[in-house]
């Protein structure tokens, strides 16, 4: 079963557009819940440092999808919590919204967690954050000098990142 | 009338093997030893593309001299290779050859970090730097292997060395032995 399609990085991204980026922020997490990637485009306030944050972040998503699953009027079976499921499978939640952000959030089965912070009249952002680990597949995973589980500093990652991001309208 | 069914390999597949083959020898057989990692890793491309210059000239006639040759390496080979073909050819006419790939697949995805550069003494940053730049270069012994040993079942002796001062784009040397 082909999830991510095909081979070649798709879709590819609309024309960037004139104004900065209109997203805030985003996180990558590993499995173990080591942060592989912080980049902040836009957001004036700082309330913890940057060790605390990435907890606070990590543990709200786990606690999200625990309560989600458990909640989870439609499915007679428990489901087991601690395994990442292929998106789509099981229950697991996509995104929160406020009224000044909305926050997307897609795990892979390989544990890779994707947030993405945006502003809240986004739309549905699964394609995006889907490309967006494909990125990650092959400019972080298929980098020779990248050890699994480190900070990521690829240049090119994060470059390709940023300007992808700044074409999500 | 039969289609000729082409096989297929993944390219994921391959890229990972190489980067494990090369991490291997570096790490593991000849940890503080990279001259001779370079040189396993080196001796085993030439033995690829000594078996891979056989497979792809199977149908074709002798080559005339040394410079139809380098430019089969350049055409067919590289796109059997590479899906692409070698994007600039230099020579001095003298035996020496420099094929440039502006977008050399096995490096495409190599990037180096970035805050290595921001050191604020000259030292560590000098020497973090020149660590990635040595990791770098020990992924070009593998296609440096694969032209000297393609060419010397042409029968043309060489020694070919890389250049990655321009990243993704790559020079390969080719220094033909009188």
């Amino acid at each position: 079963m082909q999830f991510f399609g095909g081979s070649e990085i798709s879709p590819s991204p609309p024309a960037p557009t004139v104004s900065g980026n209109n997203a805030h922020m985003v996180y990558v997490f590993n499995r173990n819940g080591v942060c592989l990637l912080y980049r902040e485009w836009n957001r004036p306030l700082h309330t913890l440092n940057a060790q605390q944050d990435h907890k606070l972040m990590f543990g709200l998503l786990f606690s999200l999808k625990s309560l989600t699953a458990k909640m989870d009027p439609t499915s007679a079976e428990r489901g087991n919590l601690g395994v990442p499921q292929l998106p789509g499978q099981g229950c697991s939640f996509h995104s929160f919204r406020t009224n000044t952000y909305k926050l997307s959030f897609m795990e892979t089965p390989s544990g890779i967690k994707i947030i993405l912070v945006t502003h809240p009249r986004t739309g549905d952002l699964r394609d995006s954050l889907k490309y967006i680990y494909n990125l990650y597949v092959d400019y972080v995973m298929k980098n020779p000098l990248y050890t699994p589980g480190s900070p990521i500093r690829s240049d090119l990652f994060i470059t390709t990142l940023d300007q992808y991001v700044r074409s999500i309208a | 009338m039969t289609e000729k069914k082409g096989r297929e390999v993944s390219e994921s597949c391959v890229d990972s093997l190489l980067t494990e083959m090369v991490s291997t020898y570096c790490n593991r057989f000849y940890a503080n030893k990279p001259e001779l990692a370079a040189r396993r890793i080196e001796a085993i491309g030439y033995q690829v593309g000594h078996q891979l210059s056989e497979r792809y000239t199977m149908e074709r006639p002798r080559f005339n001299d040394h410079l139809e040759a380098i430019k089969f390496i350049c055409k067919d080979f590289w796109s059997e290779l590479f899906k692409k073909q070698i994007d600039n050819l230099k020579t001095n006419h003298r035996g020496t050859f420099v094929l440039q790939d502006n977008r050399f697949r096995w490096l495409s995805r190599i990037s180096i970090d970035p805050s290595l550069e921001n050191g604020d003494s000259q030292d560590p940053s000098a020497m973090a730097e020149s660590k990635a730049a040595q990791a770098t270069s020990m992924h070009l012994y593998f296609p440096c292997g694969i032209i000297r040993g393609a060419l010397s079942n042409l029968g043309i002796p060489c020694a070919v060395s890389a250049d990655i001062s321009n990243l993704p784009a790559c020079s390969f040397v080719v220094r033909i032995k009188a």
